[in-house]
């Protein structure tokens, strides 16, 4: 009787600490994912020749898409993503809405900033965080009996890092344009925050039904280029489309590359997703306003010239984002709250009839017992090989522009990128083997 | 509850699919975007 109840004990501690270990893993995969997201708008901060902000967005796109296939394929292979696929097929259909989501968030996006710009664009679709804040709860049992302490710890941390990215946004924002369309502009803003609030609907639908976040992303990413492409033929017609991507030949790989660094920091998010949850996996990777912001302004000088207002306003907005972060990272869910997000699985799993130990294993970050281990085919190497050649043969059409670019504090920012890259991947590795 | 997914009794994949509020929560916004983005250009 006594051995019994001192296993039991043992089990819970033993549950209790991987619970522990997978919250920090998300706080430091959202935190990651800041870093890359934000590290991703160097290399088009390169383009500087006029080209269509729609085609801008859509040889982005491709790079994207080049990444989505290949990284997947590096890292656990192709016959995981086909398995994971096999066990939740319903999935697919989530992925690609999800894609196209992004897809017409991204096009707002870009109509906001060039109706209104950027400083009031930014601060209004970063509200999305607040919107994934009500999906989590209404519809993955997100915060329930969490504690008034954590409420404000999610909630008040997400308000900050808003009012701190409306700060940075007003500092670091060029003259904003005057348009006869700002409210449309508004409009626009308003609706990319929606819609990439609403993007997360799916993300933590998928994870909690088990399915792997590498396997996820390769079908993300067909709505996203079939949306985009879409879009662009839609707004620009395929001749002039088409003349547009010729004349971009010479940036296309800056643009490429910028995608294809977007799709790390982005898969760091989805696993931000998977083990905090959307309501705090949103807010921490939105600190990629804070790195975009270091990036503009250690490495291509964007304040220069500014007064000292616009740095204090840079400290400032710096600040509140922070501690908006720390609010957030130190709000990790409790065991009741996980209770409840077991429940959620439970209900996805008894509804599309996934096999349930799968279910657990995988919201434990593990493999399940049936499954097989992952292996890498001739096909994954020959889909690695296929991006490769074709970033390096945009690589060769490439031409530098002519731009000031200051190498110290670049090597330093890469540096912390990569150590991030680094610490967080395999810690990921060490923890969950990927899932 | 069936262990397996092939052993699935009752409606289709796709039955579940169109009557689940997560499917048409994100539809719902997504054909909000496009007709705002219409709007808009």
């Amino acid at each position: 009787m006594q051995g019994t109840a001192a296993r039991d004990f043992s089990e819970q501690t033993q549950k209790a600490a991987r619970a522990r270990s997978l919250q920090i893993l998300g706080v430091l995969c959202g935190l990651t994912a800041g870093a890359w997201l934000g590290a991703a708008e160097a290399p088009t901060k390169l383009v500087t020749i006029g080209i269509s902000p729609m085609v801008i967005s859509l040889i982005m796109v491709i790079g994207v898409f080049l990444a989505r296939w290949s990284l997947p394929a590096l890292v656990m292979g192709t016959s995981s993503v086909r398995a994971d696929v096999g066990r939740a097929p319903h999935l697919v259909l989530w992925a690609l809405l999800a894609g196209c989501l992004w897809a017409v968030a991204n096009t707002l996006a870009i109509f906001a900033i060039r109706d209104i710009g950027l400083s009031i664009a930014f601060p209004l679709w970063n509200s999305n965080s607040l919107l994934g804040i009500l999906w989590g709860f209404l519809f993955f049992n997100e915060l329930r009996q969490a504690g008034w302490r954590r409420w404000m710890g999610v909630v008040g941390g997400a308000a900050m890092m808003c009012a701190g990215a409306a700060v940075l946004a007003t500092a670091s924002a060029a003259e904003a344009p005057r348009s006869a369309h700002s409210l449309n502009g508004v409009w626009a803003a308003l609706g990319a925050g929606i819609l990439w609030g609403t993007m997360y609907i799916p993300y933590r639908k998928a994870y909690l039904t088990g399915m792997n976040p590498l396997a996820f992303v390769t079908f993300f990413t067909f709505g996203e280029l079939g949306m985009m492409t879409g879009l662009a033929v839609a707004y620009t017609g395929i001749g002039p489309l088409w003349a547009e991507l010729l004349n971009a030949r010479a940036v296309m790989f800056w643009l490429m590359l910028g995608g294809f660094i977007w799709v790390i920091g982005d898969l760091f998010q989805q696993y931000a997703a998977k083990y905090v949850g959307i309501s705090r996996g949103i807010p921490l990777s939105n600190t990629n306003q804070l790195w975009g912001l270091l990036w503009g302004v250690l490495v291509f000088g964007e304040l220069r010239g500014k007064g000292s207002g616009a740095y204090a306003e840079v400290v400032g907005g710096s600040l509140l984002m922070m501690l908006g972060v720390g609010a957030i990272a130190l709000s990790s869910a409790t065991g009741e709250e996980q209770t409840h997000w077991r429940e959620a699985a439970e209900r996805e799993s008894a509804r599309y009839g996934v096999p349930t130990d799968y279910v657990e294993a995988r919201l434990d970050g593990r493999r399940a017992a049936s499954e097989v281990r992952p292996r890498r085919s001739l096909l994954d190497w020959l889909l690695v090989a296929a991006a490769t050649s074709v970033l390096l043969g945009f690589a060769l059409m490439a031409r530098v522009p002519e731009f000031s670019f200051r190498w110290g504090p670049a090597a330093v920012l890469t540096i912390v990128t990569l150590f991030l890259l680094l610490v967080c991947g395999e810690r990921l590795w060490r923890t969950t083997r990927f899932h | 509850m069936p262990d397996d997914a092939t052993n699935r009794t009752g409606p289709s994949r796709l039955v579940l699919v169109l009557k689940d509020i997560h499917f048409w929560v994100p539809m719902a916004v997504l054909m909000g975007g496009l007709l705002l983005l219409r709007f808009i250009h």
